[in-house]
C-alpha cells in the first residue's frame, strides 16, 4: 500500500490528507514496511551465470522410476505429446475391448499385468488403421485453481488436505479440455504393418475393415506438487517423480461401429506377443462394460486392490519403493494420486482429496 | 479469490522463434539473477541461494517449456516457495546467524549495535519461516523488486490482494521483531 503509486490518488489522497485517523495508520504501515524491508536487506548474491548455466544444463536428464514420463507436464512439448497420443490411443484399444456393447464407459478399475512384449505388441495396433482427433488434446499449465476450471470446462481440481510432511506446498496446475480421437481400422494397413514386423496377422473379423472406434477422454485436471524443491541429502539426480501428483477426469468413453466387442477382443487377443498373464487377466474381468484396465508393467511395479472414498480402487507401489499411486472411479470420473511417497501415504491423500 | 485472466499474464521473457535450447539459454540469462535475488533475500545466504535458483532451473528445464508464457512466473514463485521451503527446515536444524549478510555492510555500527542488528535480522527471518506461505512469498517477492502485477502473476492471485497481505505481513513481522526486543 505505502509503495503501492496507484494507492493512494483521487478521492482516497483527498480523505488521506483531512483525516487524522488514516494518517496514523498510513504512518504505522509506512513503519512497518520500512523496518521489515531493512531488516530484509541483504547484499546482493555474487554469482558466475556462465557457470551456473553450464551446471544447470549439464545435470543428468532424470530416468523415471515407472520408465514413463508425465506429458502433462510438458504442454509445449507437441512431437513428445503426439508419441504419447498414439500410444495412449493404442492403450486405450486395451481398455475398449473389454466393453460388452458397443458403449463403454469405466465405473470401476481392476488391474492387469503387462510386460514389455505386451506394450510393444499393443502399440503396434495403432498402425493398424488411422487414429484421426477430432478434438486434439490441449494441455494447459496454468498457476491456479480457477484457471485450471476454466480450462478444463469447469472441473474443479480436487482440494488436497493430509498431506504428509515434506511434501511442497507449492502447486503446478494442468487442465485439458475434453479429446476425442477416432481409430479407423483398415485391413491394408494392419496387413502391410504385421509384415513389416515378420508376423502373421490374425484373421480379422467381418466388418472389421473401414471399423470406427470413437474414444473421448476428459476434460481433466492435474495439480503438481513440489516439483521444485528436492529432499535434504538428495542430489539433483534423484529427482524422477513430482512429489506428488493429483488428477481427475472425466471417465473416458469409447464407442464403436460395424464390429462387435467380442470379436475385437478376440482379434486383440490374438496378436503376436500377446502374453498369457494379460490374456488370462483380461478374460477374468467381471463386468468388463464398466471397468476401466489399469495396465501394470508388471517388471516394474506391482499392484494391489484396495477400498478408496469407498470403492474400489487400484494402489500401485513399485517395486523400488520410492514412487506409489492409486487410481479410482468414481461417479463419473477418473482419480489418480502419484508420486514418490509411501503407499499409505498415497491412499491416505486419496481418502482425503475433496 | 480473483484469479488473474489469461490475457493478463503475456509476461514471455524469451523472443518466439527460438530452439527449445537456445530458449531456454535466454530464459536463464534472462531470470538467473532475480531467481537467485529472490532467494538471497530469504536465506541471506549467497551460496544456498544458488543452490535453489540452480535447482529450480533444473526442474524447470525438465518439466516445462523454455516458451512457455508463464515461465518467469513459475521460476519467481518457485524461488519463493523453495526458499522459504529451506528456512523452514533450516529453522528447525539450527539457529541461523546472518554473519555473511552483516560482513558487507553496517561496518559503521559498534559491535553491540551489529549484534542487535544480527539478533533483528534473525528473529525476523524466523518469524518468516512461520508466517502462512501466501504473504511470506507475497512480502519476498515485492521485497525483490517484482512489481505488484508481477507477484500477482507469480502467486496467480489477484493484484488487489497484494497490498493487504503485504501490509499484514510487515505487521506481523515488525511486531515480532519488537517483541523480540522489548523482552
Amino acid at each position: 500500500m505505502v509503495d503501492d503509486p496507484d494507492a493512494k490518488v483521487g478521492a482516497d489522497a483527498a480523505h488521506l490528507d483531512g483525516c487524522a485517523e488514516c494518517q496514523a495508520r498510513f504512518k504505522l504501515a509506512s513503519e512497518d514496511a520500512r523496518s521489515v524491508a531493512t531488516l530484509l536487506a541483504v547484499p546482493e548474491a555474487p554469482f558466475d551465470v556462465d557457470k551456473a548455466f553450464a551446471r544447470v544444463t549439464g545435470a543428468p536428464k532424470a530416468q523415471p522410476t515407472l520408465g514413463l514420463r508425465f506429458p502433462i507436464l510438458r504442454p509445449a512439448a507437441r512431437p513428445t505429446l503426439a508419441l504419447v497420443a498414439a500410444v495412449v490411443a493404442a492403450a486405450v484399444v486395451v481398455v475398449a475391448f473389454a466393453f460388452s456393447g458397443f458403449f463403454f464407459k469405466p465405473a470401476t478399475v481392476k488391474p492387469v499385468p503387462v510386460t514389455v512384449a505386451d506394450i510393444q505388441a499393443l502399440s503396434q495396433l495403432a498402425d493398424y488403421g488411422t487414429i484421426t482427433w477430432t478434438k486434439q488434446p490441449d494441455l494447459h499449465v496454468v498457476t491456479s485453481p480457477t484457471e485450471a476450471a476454466d480450462a478444463a470446462a469447469g472441473v474443479q481440481p480436487p482440494t488436497v488436505s493430509g498431506l504428509p510432511s515434506g511434501i511442497s506446498t507449492n502447486i503446478t496446475y494442468a487442465a485439458m479440455p475434453q479429446a476425442q480421437a477416432v481409430f479407423t481400422f483398415s485391413a491394408d494397413k494392419a496387413a502391410t504393418a504385421a509384415a513389416s514386423h515378420g508376423k502373421t496377422l490374425p484373421s480379422m473379423p467381418a466388418g472389421m475393415d473401414g471399423a470406427t472406434l470413437t474414444i473421448t477422454v476428459g476434460p481433466a485436471v492435474g495439480e503438481i506438487f513440489g516439483t521444485l524443491s528436492q529432499p535434504a541429502g538428495s542430489s539433483a539426480n534423484d529427482i524422477s517423480l513430482p512429489q506428488l501428483v493429483v488428477a481427475k477426469s472425466a471417465a473416458p468413453t469409447a464407442t464403436s461401429t460395424q464390429v462387435t466387442v467380442t470379436q475385437l477382443e478376440d482379434f486383440i487377443l490374438a496378436q503376436p506377443g500377446i502374453s498369457p498373464e494379460l490374456k488370462k487377466a483380461v478374460e477374468a474381468i467381471g463386468d468388463p462394460s464398466t471397468t476401466l484396465l489399469i495396465p501394470v508393467p508388471i517388471e516394474y511395479a506391482n499392484s494391489t486392490q484396495v477400498t478408496v472414498q469407498g470403492v474400489d480402487g487400484v494402489a500401485l507401489g513399485d517395486n523400488t519403493g520410492v514412487g506409489s499411486g492409486v487410481v479410482w472411479v468414481k461417479d463419473g470420473f477418473v482419480y489418480l494420486v502419484a508420486g514418490s511417497l509411501k503407499q499409505s501415504d498415497a491412499i491416505n491423500i486419496a481418502n482425503n482429496l475433496k | 479469490m480473483v484469479g488473474l485472466n489469461l490475457s493478463a499474464r503475456r509476461m514471455t521473457a524469451v523472443p518466439k522463434g527460438l530452439s527449445d535450447e537456445e530458449a531456454f539459454e535466454a530464459l536463464f540469462t534472462a531470470e538467473y539473477a532475480r531467481v537467485v535475488g529472490i532467494a538471497n533475500r530469504v536465506l541471506a545466504d549467497p551460496h544456498e541461494a544458488e543452490d535453489v535458483a540452480q535447482e529450480i532451473f533444473i526442474d524447470f528445464h525438465r518439466l516445462h517449456s523454455a516458451t512457455a508464457e508463464y515461465a518467469p512466473a513459475w521460476l519467481h514463485r518457485a524461488a519463493a516457495h523453495a526458499s522459504l521451503n529451506r528456512l523452514r527446515g533450516a529453522r528447525r536444524r539450527q539457529k541461523r546467524e546472518f554473519a555473511q549478510a552483516l560482513e558487507a555492510e553496517d561496518k559503521t555500527l559498534d559491535p553491540q549495535k551489529q549484534a542487535e542488528v544480527a539478533e533483528d535480522r534473525r528473529r525476523l527471518r524466523d518469524a518468516l519461516g512461520r508466517l502462512a506461505p501466501k504473504p511470506a512469498a507475497v512480502l519476498v517477492l515485492r521485497a525483490s523488486g517484482l512489481s505488484y502485477a508481477e507477484v500477482a502473476q507469480a502467486l496467480g492471485i489477484g493484484i488487489g490482494q497484494i497490498g493487504t497481505l503485504l501490509r499484514r505481513a510487515e505487521a506481523t513481522l515488525r511486531k515480532e521483531v519488537s517483541r523480540g526486543t522489548s523482552n
